[in-house]
């Protein structure tokens, strides 16, 4: 039966961490009984007679190379050291794979807890619970439930995009990225060429922003609104990652939150709650109708349509003829 | 819908977690099995597992020894702790995505409005002293960030009412019948999913709901006792509206500035057309709800199903027509308007979208 992946992981980790000289391939391959099985003993060792040649020296390096990789994605610093004689070696010195000393208080500590447990995308909800495994090795202090003893909240960070890991690898790790790209009223999505700088998750909703090669500005993404597979390109980013990103600001600039004017409009009593708690200004008018002021801002039209007959535009003249337009259209069926 | 991880996670979560379950047993002679998954956040199953696994490691280079580890189902025992030498046990650094998955949690939540001062205070204080041991793993978690959306007033009186207890009055805003109600509510917990939502029994319609805190208009915690019948907590994560197989259906078909409504809504299928819009079928208890998105989608779509909806729509939206007729009089000559798409309101529905 092959050895499980975590026992060969956990065994290359432990002899890194344990040497205090550099270990060469050869002697690790020897040394952890997973490479052992699978490959047999490398570098010239005698094979056994019902051992194939050694060509399974390709697929050891292929498959130590991948096993050096997830032990750095869990923050295993491991240096590459060559000798004199040209071989080279491995090992994870204590001083650069040590934890600061760190102390939390209980309160610290439960807090923390109740933030680790809020991301439910896979890979993010499990560096979270590493890092917090890490905590407690380090003395984290433990007797307080989260959930018991402090709020009755349970914040959830929803992630539904198939874009949203590969654009967090991209933008952590500075690469360039392409993907197809449907904008919300088109009906085929476009190939867009991004420089991707931060994601940003607001109203349940990722957003990314970045450097957008073809336009040569920056733009702002949904992810929901990406088609197909994120790739990745070669190269460095051509422009500067600006110090601090604004996505939000912008989302909210699309959203119509920036509203710079305002709006007469007719109410009828009792309806359009929402419309009322924006109003800046409300006047009774006495037959069943109130007059408010509200602000104007982009999509108004659109919301001020789905009340119907409990709403009746004023002013400005842009905006009643925009409701009317849509109103017709909707009379048409 | 669901985001996969790109590669199986599992075996790089174990080898992290056991670890530092070396470090950390080796500290505490017969641990016992319950104390020690609850601390690493694992099922028993799942801790035990790893127990299966660490009795095969070691740093067995040159005649190492493998780590002695048993349990006698209860407690954990480790008979050859100089198995790993002291300085191999110590508690590894945070590794970036670590740091930033930590990190953008706690900050997130730090927003939460509603969070009681003591524990946000806790909590950045908890962010600093991680950030500074992460060093610079912490660097990239700027590139990640969440807000949580709550009104805060509503949100401390909810936490209170379910901390103490206690039934709520509520002023309630449905936007499907444009109306506010009041009703009272025995809240059961809070759930964050983009917005914010106190999941209650609620004693008008008997049933379980969830009510969104931005839609509550008034609150006020009463002093009767909150009784909440005893109901099973379901997982809200994927979509807090889960509607049923007997639920009629709808069909709407819109254009390609209409796409927006298959973000929006849960739906069964939606179906591409040659002009690039989309036929939705979705279901839904009340149909009669969905007038509104009728009536928001204008020349981007039309309800085709059931067809008392697309009437009603039809109906409402010639009604509202005829109040112009006097004013549209002035207006006249005017140039047709250019359309406008559709917008995110603020407290509006989750119909919400943007164009660009």
């Amino acid at each position: 039966m092959a050895i499980a992946k975590a026992e060969r992981l956990m065994n290359l980790a432990l002899c890194l961490l344990g040497t205090r000289r550099p270990l060469s391939k050869r002697e690790l391959r020897e040394s952890i009984e997973a490479y052992v099985e699978a490959f047999g003993p490398g570098g010239g060792a005698p094979l056994g007679p019902d051992q194939p040649a050694s060509g399974s020296d390709d697929a050891f390096n292929r498959m130590f190379e991948r096993d050096k990789d997830d032990l750095r994605e869990l923050g295993l610093v491991i240096e590459t050291v060559e000798s004199l004689d040209g071989e080279v070696g491995y090992l994870a010195r204590r001083d650069s794979n040590r934890l600061p000393p760190i102390t939390l208080d209980a309160e610290e500590a439960a807090a923390l807890g109740l933030a680790a447990k809020v991301w439910q995308q896979a890979r993010l909800a499990g560096a979270a619970s590493g890092a917090l495994q890490k905590l407690r090795a380090a003395g984290l202090p433990e007797d307080v439930d989260p959930y018991e003893a402090h709020s009755a909240l349970e914040p959830r960070i929803p992630v539904h995009e198939a874009a949203f890991e590969p654009l967090m690898l991209a933008c952590r790790d500075r690469r360039p990225v392409v993907f197809e790209y449907r904008k919300a009223t088109a009906a085929h999505p476009e190939t867009r060429h991004v420089e991707p700088w931060a994601l940003e998750c607001w109203r349940g909703h990722w957003y990314l922003a970045g450097f957008d090669r073809d336009r040569g500005a920056e733009r702002v993404f949904r992810l929901s609104r990406i088609t197909g597979k994120v790739r990745s390109r070669a190269g460095r980013f051509t422009a500067p990652v600006p110090d601090v990103v604004t996505v939000r600001e912008t989302v909210a600039g699309w959203a119509g939150e920036t509203a710079d004017r305002s709006a007469l409009i007719r109410l009828r009593a009792g309806a359009g709650y929402p419309l009322r708690a924006k109003a800046t200004a409300v006047r009774e008018l006495g037959d069943g109708w109130d007059e408010l002021e509200i602000p104007y801002g982009h999509g108004l039209d659109a919301w001020l349509v789905e009340f119907g007959p409990d709403v009746v535009v004023l002013e400005p003249a842009e905006l009643r003829a925009d409701v009317v337009d849509r109103l017709r259209a909707v009379a048409k069926g | 819908m669901a985001g996969k991880p790109v590669r199986p996670t599992s075996a790089i979560d174990q080898t992290r977690r056991m670890l530092s379950l070396v470090t950390y047993l080796r500290e505490r002679p017969g641990a016992r099995i319950e104390d020690v998954a609850r601390a690493f956040g694992v099922t028993e199953d799942e801790l035990v597992s790893d127990l299966d696994v660490l009795p095969m490691c070691g740093t067995s280079f040159r005649g190492g020894d493998l780590l002695d580890i048993d349990t006698d189902g209860e407690r954990i025992w480790w008979h050859n702790p100089a198995a790993l030498g002291a300085d191999a046990a110590e508690p590894l650094r945070l590794a970036a995505d670590e740091a930033t998955a930590l990190l953008v949690a706690a900050r997130a939540v730090a927003t939460l409005p509603g969070l009681r001062e003591s524990d946000r205070q806790a909590l950045l204080r908890a962010t600093a002293k991680v950030e500074a041991a992460a060093g610079e793993a912490a660097g990239a978690s700027s590139r990640l960030s969440v807000t949580f959306e709550s009104e805060g007033g509503v949100f401390a009186d909810v936490d209170r009412a379910i901390s103490e207890r206690r039934r709520l009055w509520i002023r309630y805003y449905s936007p499907a019948r444009d109306e506010v109600t009041e009703r009272e509510i025995d809240p059961i917990r809070l759930v964050s999913v983009g917005h914010t939502y106190v999941e209650a029994w609620c004693r008008r319609s008997e049933a379980r709901r969830t009510f969104r805190l931005d839609r509550v208009a008034e609150i006020k915690i009463l002093d009767e006792p909150s009784a909440p019948p005893e109901v099973e907590l379901r997982d809200l994560s994927e979509a807090l509206v889960q509607p049923a197989a007997e639920d009629p259906e709808v069909v709407i078909e819109v254009g390609p500035g209409g796409r927006w409504v298959a973000e929006y809504y849960p739906h069964d299928s939606a179906e591409e057309l040659a002009d690039g819009g989309l036929r939705i079928t979705l279901r839904t208890p009340d149909p009669a709800s969905l007038k509104r998105l009728a009536l928001r989608l204008g020349r981007d779509g039309r309800i085709t199903a059931p067809p008392e909806l697309a009437d009603s729509a039809r109906r409402a939206a010639r009604e509202a027509l005829a109040a112009y007729d006097g004013i549209e009089a002035v207006a006249a000559g005017r140039a047709p308007a250019v359309p406008v798409g559709p917008a995110v309101q603020d407290g509006q529905d989750d119909r919400q979208e943007q164009t660009r």
